[in-house]
């Protein structure tokens, strides 16, 4: 066996079925490994080859959707975004992500997430509603205004900070890092009105001051975005709110869209000819 | 949006407690250190000197300030550790309630001494 090829790694997945009344259980599996396969690909082996009954959500397989979210060796992890050669170990554990009822085996109940994430309004809202129902232009907006909030677009509610959240491990009623930052998203954007409505919602007990900031949900997050300090800028929205401080904005301008576009680029030469 | 002005509230409570505090316990624990800087205080934790702080109308406030300010940061703190652990609105009126009903008997409590100084 050389140095690159397949080497023998014990999976151990924790396993659970609501439905059957057993309390969660561990399970060993033994997946051959090889550099570059990563903890869904080991999954899948699993699944494909050794017990079908193992239950896991995937879809992308490339950390865009958000759905294979789980503990791997005691960490959040998206499951095909993880190198099973990261851990430097033999042995992987695997479980489904804390903070989150069970649905079966590693799949994370996600519907309470999204439950809050839909409570804090997640689209643009405007006092001009006329115009988002019957658009007659496009609402500007400056590269620099996009900026305040560009990072927090892309969330992909893998449920991965809510996991690693110790406020949400004792809070179950906290509204969680994932819909506060887009709270923050959408209160930073310079085409929304809908401030009030949303500050009415994490100005509560369990909402933006009951964070302690840890800054868990940032270290964990795949995609490299800071909910914590999406957080700390929501409270201070929420203070100069309070005291009075904050400017109303100006609504953004609109303008008709181009009438003139600029000539397509034509489609490149097939390099390869068809043999028909 | 009141809960944030609560918030606030102990945030700067939290900072007024530092100060008043401080001046409390530079006047009774730094004495030498002010009668380095000409101020004489003697004895300043004896009986009587309490007693004749306790009746200056300047002495009074500060101490009943530092009461207040004590109280509020303390049970608000309380509360909310009590409340990331309850999940019923009930349990929670029921948590508020009994830290208003306190804090006020507590300052009601603590508060009676200086005044009934002032007044005598």
């Amino acid at each position: 066996m050389t140095e690159d090829g397949p080497k023998q790694v014990t999976f151990k997945v924790q396993r659970y079925d609501p439905e059957q009344g057993n309390s969660p259980h561990w399970q060993e599996f033994t997946v051959p490994s090889s550099r570059g396969m990563t903890v869904l690909d080991g999954l899948l082996y699993i699944k494909e080859n050794l017990d079908s009954t193992l239950v896991f959500r995937t879809s992308c397989r490339m950390g865009i959707c958000g759905s294979c979210g789980m503990l791997i060796n005691n960490y959040p992890h998206l499951a095909c975004h993880t190198q099973i050669e990261e851990f430097h170990s033999n042995t992987l554990t695997v479980k489904s992500l804390p903070n989150m009822s069970i649905i079966k085996d590693l799949v994370a109940d996600l519907i309470p997430m999204f439950n809050v994430h839909k409570s804090i309004k997640p689209y643009i809202i405007r006092e001009d509603a006329g115009e988002v129902k019957n658009p007659t232009a496009e609402f500007t907006q400056l590269p620099q205004e996009l900026d305040t909030f560009l990072q927090f677009t892309y969330c992909i509610k893998c449920g991965i900070c809510v996991s690693a959240c110790p406020t949400s491990a004792s809070d179950k009623l906290f509204l969680g890092p994932q819909a506060m930052a887009q709270c923050y998203r959408y209160c930073a954007d310079s085409r929304d009105d809908g401030q009030p409505e949303r500050f009415s919602v994490v100005s509560t007990d369990h909402g933006v001051w009951r964070c302690h900031l840890a800054g868990a949900c940032s270290e964990a997050c795949p995609k490299g975005l800071d909910p914590a300090l999406a957080i700390q800028l929501l409270k201070r929205q929420l203070v100069s709110q309070a005291l009075g401080l904050r400017k109303k904005q100006p609504p953004p301008s609109v303008v008709s869209p181009p009438t003139e576009t600029k000539p397509k680029i034509p489609f490149p030469e097939f390099t390869v000819k068809s043999s028909k | 949006m009141w809960r944030t002005r609560l918030h606030l509230l102990h945030m700067l409570t939290g900072v007024l407690i530092a100060s008043l505090l401080g001046i409390h316990l530079v006047i009774l624990h730094l004495d030498a250190i002010l009668g380095f800087f000409g101020v004489a205080a003697t004895e300043p934790t004896s009986w009587q000197s309490m007693i004749t702080r306790a009746s200056q109308g300047i002495w009074a406030g500060l101490y009943i300030a530092l009461l207040a300010f004590v109280l509020y940061h303390a049970l608000y703190g309380l509360r909310g550790v009590i409340l990331e652990v309850t999940t019923s609105a009930k349990t929670e009126r029921i948590i508020t309630w009994s830290f208003i009903i306190v804090g006020i008997i507590a300052f009601i409590w603590g508060a009676y001494v200086p005044v009934a100084l002032l007044s005598s």
